[in-house]
């Protein structure tokens, strides 16, 4: 009873989220060169180095289109590795005049003591490092022997600073899902306060490596792990946004599922377009900061955002979780809106059939 | 009467959308501002001219930033009841020699600027 009334209270509350669609994360894919070559990377998002990293004032500019940032406004700097721009600083100090908070994403191999001073003294506030098991695990997918060490020091240096609001993810797959509990154990040594995990969507590279993904049973696995990790406060474990996992909802994450992609959340990808998260299908974008205002085309368009229902289609049509779920995280689908590419629900619920 | 009060607890969700914290999968977490900027400028006590090469640092983390030519600095730290700042000149005898000096900020709001006077050595 309780649960159903929550989850009601939920919906209204999304409703209303989406209806005033206030903008308050935006990705800025500022580069996409990297200095990795991750056996995952292009499974989820188009990574090319063919594209010249967006100028700074370009990106302001399309900043200043925005009459009053809410307060809760972030920019959040991701790539490619962004660490490989060196004026992040200074575009970071232009939008904190702005009143505008900033963050960045970094795989942790250019984050050293000298650069986490600067990004602080310039008004960094969020910081996520990605981190993929124990050191054999995390080579093998970051495809780069001493990635580990490189990484481990960079969250060492990162959890010293309480003013970061700092976090560790793990992208989850058939090598580390046993080490997990390791894992865990490392993080809270070296002074990790938060750890997301999420999983590979079968895409690009990733389909044709079986290990990148999790079977369903692997997937059940997982969330065991996450809900029972969720029972001591020694380290905050959650279930990134990802998708919609039907009973395991309250189980998983702080707050039910809710993709706020288009929503909440907009980004400015790398050559202009204006978007949800960077890693949707780029048939989606719509528009471009060197032809539209950013600010405009986040009022006025991502119709198929705010408007869900056009995924009512594929195994969704007839879905009964539907109106918790719309259809999954938007990146789940690609520009041909037919079916959703992975349903997490359904991993859970098939691999729960088969135990029983 | 049932209906009053679900619309105050749904008017109150849509009021704060900041409760509900999220992130997306590869995005950050939310960034809640819990710092300042902290501003100034460093001059000679005795010539009143601005000294570049003085390191400002916060005795209660790792952060610092080195002084401009103009012996200006800006930088942002995290909130605290008492910041205490330490100026010293790291650069020998380039830029003239100073004596260190200790400054500690008390009722901080979110901004700060500080002129700082050194001695000679
Ligand atoms: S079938 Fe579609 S709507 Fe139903 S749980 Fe799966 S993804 Fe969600
Ligand atoms: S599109 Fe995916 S990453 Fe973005 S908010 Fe939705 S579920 Fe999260």
């Amino acid at each position: 009873m309780l649960l159903r009334l929550k989850k009601f209270v939920f919906r209204k509350f999304k409703n209303s989220a989406i209806k005033h669609h206030e903008l308050n994360y935006l990705f800025w894919e500022c580069t996409t060169r990297c200095n990795l070559n991750c056996l995952h990377c292009g499974s989820d998002c188009s990574k090319s180095s063919s594209f010249q990293d967006m100028p700074m004032a370009d990106f302001l500019n399309a900043i200043d289109t925005i009459e009053k940032p809410s307060q809760n406004l972030m920019v959040v700097f991701t790539g490619g590795e962004p660490l490989l721009r060196n004026d992040i600083e200074v575009c970071g100090k232009e939008l904190r005049k702005r009143g505008i908070k900033w963050s960045i994403v970094s795989n942790g191999h250019l984050y050293s003591e000298q650069r986490h001073n600067s990004l602080l003294n310039a008004g960094m506030g969020a910081l996520t490092i990605s981190l993929d098991g124990l050191k054999d695990s995390h080579n093998w997918l970051r495809n780069k022997e001493k990635s580990f060490d490189k990484v481990i020091s960079a969250v060492e240096l990162a959890a010293t600073s309480n003013r970061l609001n700092f976090d560790v993810v793990t992208c989850v797959n058939q090598r580390n899902l046993k080490e997990l509990s390791q894992l865990r154990e490392l993080l809270i040594r070296r002074g990790v306060k938060a750890w997301r995990l999420f999983t590979i969507i079968p895409i690009g590279r990733a389909v044709k490596n079986s290990e990148l993904l999790l079977t369903d049973r692997q997937f059940l696995e997982l969330m065991n792990f996450i809900a029972e990790c969720r029972k001591s406060n020694k380290i905050n474990v959650k279930f990134s946004c990802e998708g919609y996992v039907g009973r395991y909802e309250p189980l998983v994450r702080d707050s039910y599922f809710f993709c706020r992609a288009g929503i909440n959340i907009g980004s400015v990808l790398i050559d202009g377009s204006i978007s949800a998260c960077p890693n949707i299908d780029r048939s989606f974008s719509q528009g471009n900061i060197y032809k539209d205002k950013l600010y405009e085309v986040w009022q006025n368009k991502f119709e198929p955002f705010r408007n869900r229902q056009w995924n009512k289609v594929g195994q969704c049509k007839t879905c009964k979780e539907y109106k918790d779920c719309q259809g999954n995280g938007f990146h789940n689908w690609n520009g041909d809106m037919k079916n959703v590419f992975v349903c997490h629900n359904k991993k859970i619920e098939n691999s729960r059939k088969y135990l029983n | 009467m049932k209906r009053s009060w679900l619309k105050k607890i749904i008017g109150g969700l849509s009021l704060t959308s900041a409760m509900f914290v999220f992130q997306a999968c590869y995005g950050t977490p939310q960034d809640f501002g819990l710092d300042l900027l902290i501003e100034g400028q460093v001059k000679a006590k005795t010539t009143g001219l601005p000294i570049k090469g003085i390191k400002v640092s916060v005795a209660q983390n790792m952060q610092y930033q080195i002084t401009d030519e103009n012996g200006n600095f800006s930088f942002y730290t995290e909130m605290m009841d008492k910041v205490k700042l330490e100026f010293a000149d790291v650069d020998s005898v380039q830029n003239g020699t100073y004596a260190n000096r200790d400054t500690v900020l008390t009722d901080l709001s979110e901004k700060v600027y500080l002129n700082i006077l050194l001695e000679n050595k």
